[in-house]
């Protein structure tokens, strides 16, 4: 008996940093946050006495409902793309041998730069006398600047952009812990590669492409500098809703709540993808 | 396959990184709009002469390192807690912390802040952007070290406890050791996420606290100054400089 | 190595203040480059000088009660909130004798007629900023609602101005607070949508020197800085009237070096400062002496300084009552949703 109890007090002394912050940077601001989301908008803004639903009530109406399920949509699109992009890219990372690490590290060498700055990068990239379109002219290509920007593509292209890398680094270390064996065994029963790729490989890689769809899904349901900045302003996701809230309209309650919202739905989706698993990531 | 495979990635190399090729080019630019106007270093000179910059770059280096160094050895010890035994309450939060929304995250933290500043006499700072950076860079670190143990055969440790070790000491020199790549890895991961936060950190900075992404966000709001691509120049090359070394450290 | 890094780093910013100082909290691109470290130097304190891009990003930090700023600078119509918040000191006379170097009409604003407790700025008004290219000249906030500007169009990204807009379009008041109205105003809108590019605060500058944009809603300020950049730019105060407003420097409650705030005060007051700061950065600045000794290009410059004729059609932004408030909010997400 004595090893099991031995490695239960280390496993609590080891545990304990997590559990009190988690418990106090966590858990007790969302708590604040609920709170908040019961209380009314003070006069000028900042929070006032009388308790109430209402701010949940509002939630249900039709508009910001809209507003959820376009970011649904756009987060969606976002993963897709991601998933497209990000699977190939780590499988030729996997095969690559010696290079590995470093092609590695060129995906996340992006990252160091301020991501406010990649997007402003953008900016000047996709403008009616941005370089692609000054590029495509000069071509001869087109003869008016196309309208990349301030559009619900640009956004796309925003978002992909800044989660890739969240995508790619999860399949990845699945691919990575995928034995060889398989692939060589399907080839030697016949497979060509491609379609041993599709069936041998991707199954296996299915928690990856899980775990990378939730890493990219739902922070790209909440993004709002990207839709902001690439979407000129013109739409509203959950995210511009959000900030909104608590800066122009000072109405934090009403922010609160649809934060309370956001995580409700975020917890679903979380908990609906663990129970099917049964790996999980953690 | 293998060859259309590298062209697909060659391509998505070149969508990552060409942002940041545009903004290096254009750190040469003599001119503030983008218009090219001939070839000029005064805007890397510019940097240096901005107190404002070098005291926001310090505060990134700052708190990134202790952020990284305090949640790298939470999440280290947590992972290994979490390898033979779970717990779904812990699990659960980390994996919620990591996909919670910034701003959600960035609002919950002021709100907390604020309202303890009820009791301790205490204002935003340098250590309220700490405490909120190892909030949300843990769950990296765990799953990172978690990955890395999953590899790792329990058999080792078991073979240490029967040769009379603690398991504290079987954790120390048999587990420890072998993690330590993984370590690393979740370690840069986390100096990563710190050092490029804009969203949280914005929230929960004070008078004293202001980082090298909140400066970049203001000079950038105001119209692109070229200063700002030869920070950002700067930057990469120094990170990617840094990646490179330690490439070939480890190669060796 | 924890420990030590830590220390290193709070004995590195402990190390960067060296006697007295002071916090300060400004509007982007309000002081020239050399304001802060004169001041810095004569009066031998160091001064911590951030600056923010709305009134919100203020407003979060202060509203706490701790947030550790002296001195900031709220737009006028945020005065009175921030007074019935308890948020603002009193401002001794005595201790700013440059005080007088303020325009007349400053020195009795409507928004706090003895100067209580605040110490106008700078001001300026929102208009349109054109490229000469377009004719006739959009001189109306009517004429953006012209479909042969379809995409070469931005509106300012601020559901007070853009209302406003709208509400000065129907020749209403910048300031109405009734339903009705305001529904009307959204139906404009909504309206302008489709031509719209974008809804820019920023951004649209280069943009418009550029030439990707041909007309923007803009503020004075910065349509002067477009200007300067490409002289085939303009900028017209809209013939059916315009909103005015004005930053004033406040200091918080919260400070425990009023009297070094007051210093710095008085030190923007000066004619000289105030003039440097006018030749740097294109604001208007509300110290009347300071336009004494501007370049009389910069004098004369009718964006920046329009005549008294023209300043009759402006109309100071009024407080938002709360009501209206959640109104106008709702409008503007069904206005960025539709």
């Amino acid at each position: 008996m004595k090893p099991a109890s031995g490695w239960d007090r280390l496993r609590a002394w080891f545990l304990l940093p997590a559990r009190i912050w988690m418990a106090a940077l966590f858990a007790a601001p969302f708590a604040i946050v609920i709170v908040y989301s019961l209380l009314t908008r003070g006069a000028y803004g900042g929070l006032g006495q009388p308790w109430t639903l209402e701010n949940y009530q509002r939630l249900f109406d039709p508009l910001y409902l809209e507003i959820v399920l376009r970011s649904f949509l756009m987060a969606a699109a976002t993963t897709a793309v991601c998933l497209v992009l990000g699977f190939p890219l780590a499988l030729f990372i996997t095969r690559a041998g010696p290079r590995k690490n470093l092609y590695l590290q060129l995906v996340i060498l992006p990252f160091w730069t301020s991501f406010l700055v990649r997007l402003y990068a953008w900016l000047f990239l996709l403008r009616d006398t941005g370089l692609i379109n000054t590029a495509l002219q000069h071509l001869g290509l087109i003869h008016d600047p196309l309208p990349l920007l301030y559009n619900n593509g640009a956004v796309l292209l925003g978002l992909v952009y800044g989660y890739l890398p969240f995508m790619v680094l999860p399949i990845y270390a699945t691919l990575e812990r995928l034995d060889p064996a398989l692939e060589e065994a399907a080839a030697d029963l016949g497979a060509k590669p491609w379609p041993a790729l599709l069936h041998v490989v991707l199954p296996l890689t299915a928690p990856g492409l899980r775990a990378g769809s939730i890493l990219v899904f739902i922070p790209a349901l909440g993004a709002y500098l990207t839709p902001d900045l690439l979407g000129g302003g013109r739409t509203v996701m959950i995210g511009n809703l959000v900030q909104n809230q608590f800066t122009t309209a000072r109405d934090w309650p009403f922010g609160a709540a649809i934060s309370v919202g956001l995580m409700a739905l975020v917890g679903l989706i979380v908990l609906l993808m663990l129970r099917s698993e049964s790996e999980t990531l953690v | 396959m293998k060859r259309s495979l590298a062209i697909f990635a060659a391509a998505v190399y070149l969508f990552l990184h060409l942002p940041l090729a545009v903004l290096a080019i254009f750190s040469f630019n003599s001119s503030r709009f983008t218009v090219w106007q001939g070839f000029s270093l005064h805007w890397y000179a510019a940097i240096f002469q901005d107190p404002q910059l070098a005291e926001s770059a310090w505060n990134s280096v700052v708190i990134a390192l202790v952020a990284t160094i305090l949640s790298t050895a939470a999440g280290t010890l947590c992972a290994y807690g979490l390898w033979k035994r779970g717990s779904k309450l812990l699990s659960g939060s980390l994996y919620l912390s990591l996909v919670t929304p910034e701003i959600v995250m960035g609002i919950s933290l002021l709100a907390l802040f604020q309202w303890s500043f009820r009791w301790l006499h205490w204002r935003l700072g340098l250590h309220t952007v700490i405490l909120a950076h190892v909030a949300f860079s843990i769950a990296y670190v765990v799953i990172v070290v978690a990955a890395r143990l999953r590899t790792f055969s329990p058999a080792l440790e078991e073979a240490a406890l029967d040769l009379g070790a603690t398991e504290w000491q079987a954790f120390r020199y048999v587990t420890l050791p072998a993690l330590l790549p993984g370590i690393i890895a979740a370690a840069l991961l986390a100096l990563t996420v710190s050092f490029d936060d804009y969203v949280i950190t914005s929230m929960v900075a004070g008078v004293d606290s202001e980082t090298l992404p909140m400066v970049i966000y203001a000079m950038a709001r105001r119209g692109s100054s070229p200063v700002i691509n030869a920070i950002s120049a700067l930057i990469v090359v120094f990170f990617g400089a840094l990646v490179l070394i330690s490439e070939r450290v480890r190669e060796s | 190595m924890n420990r030590r890094v830590f220390l290193m780093g709070i004995a590195g910013a402990a190390g960067c203040a060296r006697g007295p100082r002071l916090n300060v909290y400004n509007w982007s691109n309000y002081v020239a480059p050399d304001t802060v470290s004169n001041f810095e130097r004569e009066f031998g304190v160091h001064l911590r000088y951030a600056t923010y891009e709305s009134n919100e990003e203020m407003l979060a930090k202060v509203l706490s009660g701790n947030s550790g700023w002296d001195v900031v600078f709220p737009t006028h119509n945020r005065i009175p909130p921030m007074r019935q918040y308890g948020l603002l000191a009193s401002i001794d006379h005595a201790r700013l004798p440059n005080l007088p170097n303020l325009e007349p009409r400053f020195q009795l604003p409507p928004w706090d007629p003895h100067l209580d407790n605040c110490v106008p700025y700078m001001w300026g008004a929102t208009g349109i900023a054109y490229n000469r290219s377009v004719t006739p000249p959009p001189l109306a906030w009517a004429d953006l609602w012209n479909p042969r500007l379809k995409g070469r169009l931005t509106m300012l990204d601020d559901p007070e101005e853009v209302l406003g807009a709208c509400l000065l379009k129907l020749h209403l008041s910048y300031n109405s607070t009734d339903e009705p109205s305001l529904r009307r105003a959204e139906r404009e809108a909504i309206a302008q949508k489709p031509i719209l590019r974008a809804y820019l605060n920023a951004e649209f500058r280069d943009q418009l020197v550029a030439g990707d944009l041909l007309v923007a809603h803009s503020w004075a300020t910065t349509a002067q800085q477009a200007i300067d950049a490409a002289p085939q730019l303009a900028f017209a105060y809209p013939a059916e009237g315009f909103p005015l407003y004005a930053d004033n420097a406040v200091i918080l409650r919260e400070s425990r070096r009023s009297e070094l705030a007051h210093e710095f005060i008085n030190y923007l007051l000066r004619p000289r400062v105030a003039a440097a700061i006018v030749e740097t950065s294109r604001t208007a600045t509300a110290n009347g002496a300071a336009q004494a000794l501007l370049s009389d290009a910069l004098r004369g410059n009718t964006t920046l300084f329009p005549t008294a004729e023209t300043l009759t059609r402006g109309q100071w932004i009024a407080t938002m009552p709360a009501a209206t408030q959640r109104l106008r909010d709702r409008m503007w997400t069904e206005i960025k949703s539709a």
